[in-house]
C-alpha cells in the first residue's frame, strides 16, 4: 500500500488497522462462544456421545483409527444384520469419519493423547466455531465486514444448528454445515474476484461436503440456479463463467469419486439441473463473446444465427434429457428430493418418509424455537440484499428463499435455513445500528460542537467520514479483487459508493434512534437468552443416560442403557447374537460389541419385518423366528416402571405394522381393542400373548404388588405368568432394558413328559421341520 | 372417513321378490349358458367409453343367475345420483377414479379370453333399489366385489375398506390384485393437460422463444424489475415461516367451530403440533412485518427530508414492532407453554 501523505489519510490507515485487529479478537471470542455454548451436553451429563446415529459413526471411526483408511474403504461389517452383514465402506458419507480421524491423528502427534470418544465428542463444537467463521467470510462478501461479524455471532448461537451439533452430537450434519457455508462462501468469492484459484479450491470444499453429506444436492442446485438467475436479469460475466464451470466440472469428477455417491453424480436428477445450465452458460458466454468482437449491426446478423443454432442445440438436448428421465420410474428423483418439489407427494406415496418425525412439515412455534429473533429481521436482511443488488447479493436472496422453501416443507432443513437466516439478520442488524448509531453520532457531536446546530452543518460534518470510510472500502476492495478487476464491477462498486456517499448525509431523529437501538439490542439480548435457554435445557440432553429432578431439586440419573450394554460385554460371548428393536442396534454393537440382526440402517425392510414379527408373535413361534436367526439374547427397553416414554411398548404398534407389512398373519387389528392401543385387562389375547409384552412385564408386578404402569398410567392386564422359552438373564437397575436368553430346546423337552428318547428325538426333528415351514424367514 | 350412514331404503317387500326370482332363475341357470353372458358383458364394455358396465336390476339379475363358478370377477361401484352433491361423500370422485381403474385395467389386459375375467359395474339407486337391497347396501361409498364362486352375494362377496379406496385408484388396484389375483398394471391417468394443448404450448414456447431471448439481451423483460423480485422472496419468505406448508399437507381449514360451544370459531389451537390456517397466516405476518418496518427505517425513512414526519413515522412503527413481538412471544407461551426464561443453575 502506498505510504500515507496527509495525517487524514495516516488516521485512516490506523484506524483501518485498528478495525482489523478489533474483528480478528471479535471473531476469537466468536469462535470461543461456538465452542462453549455447545458444552453444556458435557457440563450437565458428560462426556459421552449422544443418541443412535453417531455411536455407528463412533465405531466406523474407531475401525478407520486402528485400521487405516483402506481396510476402513472395503470395510465389510459382519456385526450386524446378521447374516446378511454390511458393506459400510461403500454405503456411508466418509467425510465425518475422516475428519474426526484426522483430528484425532493430529492431536497424537503433537503428543496429545486423546481418546477416539474425546475427539468424536468434541468434532461438532469445534466445526461449529468453524461454521461461524465461514459465515463470516461468506457474509463479508455480500455485505461487508459489520454485517459478516453480526452473522458469525449470531450464527454462532442459533437454537436450529445447537440441536444438530451440541458436544457428542456425532453426526454428519456436524462437520456438512461447515462445508455448506464454506463452499457458498469459495463460490461467492470466486465470483467476486473471478480467481481460478478461488473456483479451483471451490470444487474442493464441494468435494468436502459431497463426502460429508447427502445434502450437498442442495449445493448443486442452488449454485445453477443462480447461475441462471444471473443469466436471466443480464448479469452474465467471465466472473461467473469462472465461478461456475470449474465448479461443475471439477466437482462433478470430484464427488464421483466418493463410493456411496458414485455414478449418481452424473445419472440422477438431482443434478441434471447443474449439467442444464452448464450448456447454457456456454451458449452465453459465445454470444457474449461473438457481441464482443462484432459491430452492433453485425452483432444483430450473428444473434439470429447464434440463436437459432443454439435453440436447436438446446433443444436436442433438452429433449434427450426428458427422455432419459422419463425412462426412471421416478422420473430419476429421489423420493425425498420430489417431497421437496411437491410437498403433498411423501404424504400421498411414500408413508415411511412422512412417518418420520423430522420430515413433518413445521408450524409456525418451530421457527419461534429454532430461529427465534432472526425470523423477524429476515425481511429487512432481504430488502438490504436488494439495495443495492449484486452477484453476490443476490445468491444470498436465493439461498434465504430456497431453504426457507425446504424448511417449510420439512422440519429437518430448518438446519439449513439456519445460516441463510442468520446471514440475513446480520445484514439487516448491521445495516439498522450503521443507520441509528450514525444518527446519533453525528447529531450528538453536532450538538457539543454547537448548541444551534441546523441540517446544513451536519452535513459539514459528514463529508469528512464519508471520504474516510470511502477510501477504507477501496483498499479493501482492491486487495481483494486485483487479480483480474473487470470494468463493469468496477462501475457497479462505484455507483455503490456514490449511493453510501448520498446516505452518509442522511440521518433519524435522535431520541427515536436512541429508543430503537435500546429496542434492537433488548432483542439481541432476548435472542441471546433464548439460545443459551435451548443449548442448556432442549438439546443438550444425550437420550443415552437421563437424568430427572427431584422436587427437592436433587438430581436423579437413569444410566440403564450403558449398564446392559456393559452387561452384555462381559457376560455374553463374542460371538453371541442380540436381538432389539432396530433402534437400539447401533449401541449394541458400537458400546456391547455383540452382533445384531438389525440396526437404524434400515435398508432391509423384510429383515426388520423378521424381528418385528418375532416381537409380536406367541413365545412359542417367536422363538422359533429367533432360534432360525441364531439369536441367543433377546434385548427390550421398557419404560413403565420409571416412565420413560419412548420404550418398546409405545413402538410396538410399528413393529406390528411393519411385521404385517411383510408377513400377512400378523394383523394389526388382533392387537387393537375397538381400534385402540391398551395393555390393560381390556387388552386383547393376541396383545397379551405377544413376546414383546410378555418380555417387558415379566415378573413387573413384583415391583408394587398391583403392576401400574407409569408409562400407559394403567395397570397391566396379565400379571402373573411364566415365560416357556425365554428366561430373563439382566433387568438393569430401574427396569429400564430387560435381557432374556432363549432356552434351548432340550430344556423344553425335558419339561414336556417323560417319553423315551428315542421318541423324543423324533418328535423335536419333527416340530423343527413344521417350525421351519411356518418360519417367515424361509 | 367419509362414510355417512345415509338411509337408503329399499322396502322387504321389494326384497322378497329378486330372491323368489333367483330361486326361480337358479333352477333355468343351467340351460343358460354362461359364454352368453359374457359376450353381452363384453360388448356392453366395448361399448362403454370407460369400460364400466351400467348395472341395473334385470342384468344384475341375469349375472347371478350363472353356476356358480361364473367365469368372471365384478367389481361393483353403487352410486347414487342424489348423493353426488355432498361433498364429504366424495362420490364422484371415486366414481370417476373407478373409471379409471376400469380402463386402465383393459388397457393394461388387452386379452378378452382370459379365465376368470373381470367386469366392472357401476349401479345407480334411485333405478335399481332392488340389487341395492339384495346387498344389504345402505351407507356410501360401497364398492364390492364378487368372485365368482360367490353364491350368496350378501355373504360370499368383499367389500371394499375405506382405506382400500383411500388413496383411490392406485389403492383400488391394490385391492383387486390382492382379491382376484388379477393384475391392474399401472393406472393411466389422463395427463392434465392433452396432447394437444401440449403441443400448442410448445408451439407458443418455441415462437416466444427467440423474442424473448432478443429482449432479454436488450435487458428490459419482467425479469430485470428488481422490486418484483424482492416482492417474490418476501412473500415466500411470509408463506413458508406462516406454516403454510403444513396446512397444505395436512389440510388444515383457516378455523374451526369450538367443540364446546360450536356457534363460536376457534382461530388459534393450542398445542404445538398443529396449526390452523388463519393462525399461521397471521403469525406469518407478524414475523414479516417487523423486518418489513425495520427495512423502511433503515432504508426509505432515512431519506425523508421531514423531521417531524421522520420522527412520528419511527416511533409509531417502533411501537407496532415492539408490540408485534411481545404478540408473538406471548401467543408462543400460550401456544406451546414455553416461557422465556434465563438459564441459570442452582447446581450442575
Amino acid at each position: 500500500m502506498a505510504a500515507p501523505e496527509n495525517p487524514q489519510q495516516q488516521a485512516a490507515t490506523i484506524r483501518h488497522a485498528f478495525g482489523n485487529v478489533l474483528s480478528f479478537l471479535i471473531l476469537l471470542l466468536i469462535g470461543v462462544l461456538a465452542f462453549s455454548i455447545r458444552l453444556f451436553s458435557v457440563i450437565k451429563y458428560e462426556s459421552v456421545i449422544h443418541e443412535f446415529d453417531p455411536y455407528f459413526n463412533y465405531r466406523v471411526t474407531q475401525f478407520l483409527i486402528k485400521s487405516g483408511v483402506y481396510d476402513f474403504w472395503n470395510w465389510f461389517d459382519d456385526r450386524t444384520w446378521y447374516p446378511l452383514g454390511r458393506v459400510i465402506g461403500g454405503t456411508v458419507y466418509p467425510g465425518l469419519t475422516l475428519t474426526a480421524g484426522t483430528l484425532w491423528r493430529i492431536f497424537n502427534a503433537l503428543n496429545i493423547p486423546l481418546t477416539v470418544e474425546t475427539v468424536c465428542v468434541f468434532t461438532a463444537p469445534i466445526f461449529s466455531a468453524f461454521a461461524a467463521w465461514a459465515t463470516y467470510l461468506l457474509t463479508k462478501e455480500v455485505k461487508g465486514v459489520g454485517a459478516g461479524l453480526t452473522a458469525a455471532a449470531l450464527l454462532a448461537m442459533v437454537p436450529s444448528y445447537i440441536s444438530r451439533s451440541v458436544a457428542g452430537s456425532y453426526d454428519n450434519e456436524a462437520v456438512a454445515i461447515f462445508a455448506l457455508i464454506i463452499t457458498f462462501y469459495l463460490y461467492i468469492k470466486t465470483l467476486n474476484t473471478g480467481s481460478l484459484f478461488y473456483a479451483t479450491l471451490n470444487a474442493i470444499a464441494y468435494f468436502y461436503m459431497v463426502c460429508s453429506w447427502g445434502g450437498y444436492t442442495f449445493i448443486i442446485n442452488l449454485i445453477p440456479m443462480h447461475v441462471l438467475l444471473c443469466i436471466v436479469t443480464g448479469r452474465y460475466s467471465s466472473r461467473l463463467y469462472i465461478a461456475y464451470a470449474p465448479l461443475v466440472v471439477l466437482g462433478t469428477l470430484l464427488a464421483a469419486l466418493v463410493p456411496v455417491v458414485g455414478f449418481n453424480a452424473v445419472m440422477t436428477s438431482e443434478h441434471f439441473a447443474s449439467f442444464l445450465v452448464f450448456i447454457i452458460i456456454h451458449v452465453v458466454a459465445l454470444v457474449y463473446y461473438i457481441k464482443g468482437i462484432l459491430t452492433p449491426k453485425m452483432f444483430r446478423v450473428a444473434v439470429t444465427l447464434v440463436v437459432s443454432v443454439g435453440l436447436i442445440v438446446g433443444f436436442a438436448v433438452l429433449a434427450v434429457l426428458i427422455a432419459l428421465v422419463a425412462s426412471s420410474p421416478t422420473k430419476g428423483w429421489s423420493g425425498r428430493s420430489l417431497s421437496l418439489l411437491d410437498p403433498t407427494y411423501a404424504s400421498k406415496y411414500i408413508p415411511i418418509i412422512a412417518s418420520v418425525s423430522e420430515h413433518q412439515p413445521p408450524t409456525w412455534p418451530s421457527y419461534f424455537m429454532d430461529l427465534n429473533v432472526l425470523a423477524f429481521l429476515v425481511p429487512a436482511g432481504i430488502i438490504a440484499c436488494f439495495m443495492p443488488l449484486s452477484d453476490a447479493s443476490s445468491f444470498a436472496v436465493l439461498y434465504i428463499v430456497t431453504s426457507v422453501y425446504f424448511s417449510g416443507v420439512m422440519v429437518r432443513l430448518m438446519l439449513v435455513l439456519a445460516p441463510a437466516a442468520c446471514i440475513m439478520s446480520g445484514i439487516a442488524l448491521s445495516e439498522a445500528f450503521d443507520v441509528l448509531t450514525r444518527s446519533i453520532k453525528l447529531q450528538l457531536l453536532a450538538a457539543t460542537e454547537n448548541p444551534q446546530i441546523n441540517a446544513g452543518d451536519a452535513t459539514k460534518v459528514t463529508p469528512n467520514d464519508a471520504v474516510k470510510t470511502e477510501k477504507s472500502e477501496d483498499s479493501v476492495k482492491e486487495r481483494s479483487s486485483r487479480k483480474s478487476k473487470k470494468k463493469e464491477k468496477e462501475n457497479v462498486e462505484k455507483a455503490s459508493s456514490v449511493s453510501r456517499k448520498e446516505k452518509r448525509l442522511l440521518v433519524l431523529p435522535l431520541e427515536a434512534s436512541m429508543i430503537a437501538v435500546f429496542l434492537l439490542v433488548l432483542l439481541g439480548a432476548f435472542y441471546v437468552v433464548h439460545c443459551v435457554w435451548a443449548a442448556a435445557e432442549a438439546y443438550s440432553a444425550p437420550s443415552i443416560v437421563l437424568t430427572t429432578r427431584s422436587n427437592d431439586g436433587g438430581l436423579h440419573v437413569f444410566d440403564d442403557f450403558r449398564e446392559a450394554y456393559a452387561w452384555l460385554s462381559h457376560n455374553t460371548e463374542v460371538d453371541d447374537k442380540v436381538a432389539s428393536w432396530w433402534d437400539y442396534g447401533y449401541q449394541t454393537t458400537a458400546m456391547a460389541n455383540r452382533t445384531v440382526i438389525v440396526d437404524n440402517n434400515t435398508w432391509n425392510n423384510t429383515h426388520i419385518a423378521t424381528v418385528g414379527t418375532a416381537m409380536s408373535s406367541p413365545e412359542k413361534a417367536a422363538w422359533e423366528i429367533f432360534n432360525s436367526l441364531d439369536v441367543k439374547y433377546v434385548l427390550v427397553v421398557f419404560g413403565g416402571l420409571v416412565g420413560y416414554p419412548s420404550d418398546d411398548i409405545n413402538k410396538f404398534l410399528w413393529m406390528v405394522r411393519i411385521g404385517g407389512g411383510v408377513f400377512p398373519h400378523i394383523k394389526e387389528p388382533d392387537y387393537l381393542r375397538d381400534g385402540q392401543y391398551r395393555i390393560d385387562a381390556q387388552a386383547t389375547p393376541t396383545m397379551l400373548n405377544s413376546l414383546m409384552y410378555k418380555l417387558s412385564y415379566y415378573r413387573f408386578v413384583e415391583t408394587d404388588g398391583r403392576g401400574f404402569d407409569r408409562v400407559r398410567h394403567t395397570e397391566i392386564g396379565k400379571k402373573h405368568f411364566k415365560l416357556t422359552h425365554f428366561e430373563e438373564v439382566f433387568t438393569t437397575h430401574h427396569w429400564m432394558v430387560r435381557l432374556y436368553k432363549l432356552k434351548s430346546p432340550k430344556n423344553r423337552i425335558r419339561g414336556k413328559t417323560k417319553k423315551s428318547k428315542s421318541k423324543a428325538t423324533t418328535t423335536t426333528s419333527s416340530k423343527r421341520i413344521g417350525a421351519r415351514k411356518k418360519n417367515p424367514w424361509h | 372417513m367419509a362414510i355417512s350412514q345415509t338411509p337408503i331404503g329399499g322396502g322387504a317387500a321389494l326384497l322378497l321378490l329378486p330372491i323368489s326370482l333367483l330361486l326361480l332363475l337358479t333352477t333355468l341357470a343351467a340351460s343358460l349358458s354362461s359364454d352368453s353372458v359374457v359376450s353381452e358383458l363384453s360388448n356392453l364394455q366395448s361399448q362403454s367409453p370407460t369400460g364400466v358396465i351400467h348395472l341395473n336390476d334385470a342384468l344384475l339379475r341375469r349375472i347371478l343367475s350363472l353356476p356358480t363358478p361364473r367365469p368372471f370377477h365384478s367389481m361393483i361401484f353403487f352410486d347414487a345420483t342424489q348423493l353426488h352433491s355432498k361433498a364429504e361423500l366424495a362420490l364422484p370422485k371415486l366414481k370417476s377414479e373407478f373409471a379409471l381403474v376400469a380402463s386402465s385395467f383393459q388397457i393394461n389386459n388387452p386379452n378378452p379370453n382370459r379365465n376368470p375375467q373381470l367386469f366392472f359395474f357401476n349401479i345407480e339407486f334411485q333405478e335399481s333399489q332392488a340389487s341395492f337391497g339384495l346387498f344389504a347396501v345402505n351407507a356410501l361409498p360401497h364398492i364390492r366385489l364378487i368372485p365368482p364362486t360367490a353364491a350368496d352375494v350378501k355373504t360370499d362377496s368383499i367389500q371394499m375398506d375405506a382405506s382400500d379406496f383411500s388413496r383411490l385408484a392406485e389403492s383400488m388396484a391394490e385391492f383387486i390384485e390382492s382379491r382376484t389375483k388379477l393384475s391392474v398394471g399401472p393406472i393411466n391417468r389422463p395427463p392434465a393437460v392433452s396432447r394437444k394443448q401440449i403441443l400448442f404450448l410448445l408451439a407458443v414456447v418455441l415462437i416466444w422463444t427467440p423474442f424473448f431471448i432478443k429482449k432479454l439481451l436488450t435487458g428490459k423483460t419482467i425479469f430485470h424489475e428488481k422490486n418484483l423480485w424482492m416482492a417474490g422472496a418476501i412473500f415466500i419468505y411470509f408463506f413458508s415461516v406462516s406454516g403454510a406448508m403444513f396446512n397444505i399437507i395436512r389440510k388444515m381449514p383457516m378455523f374451526m367451530a369450538d367443540r364446546q360451544d360450536p356457534s363460536k370459531l376457534v382461530f388459534f389451537y393450542q398445542g404445538s403440533g398443529m396449526q390452523l390456517g388463519a393462525e399461521g397466516f397471521s403469525i406469518g405476518f407478524l414475523y414479516t412485518i417487523v423486518g418489513l418496518m425495520l427495512a423502511f427505517v433503515t432504508h426509505v425513512l432515512v431519506r425523508v427530508k421531514n423531521r417531524n414526519v421522520q420522527r412520528v413515522l419511527m416511533i409509531s412503527m417502533l411501537i407496532v414492532s415492539f408490540w408485534a413481538v411481545k404478540k408473538v412471544v406471548f401467543l408462543d407461551n400460550w401456544k406451546t407453554g414455553y416461557g422465556i426464561h434465563g438459564y441459570w443453575p442452582s447446581s450442575w
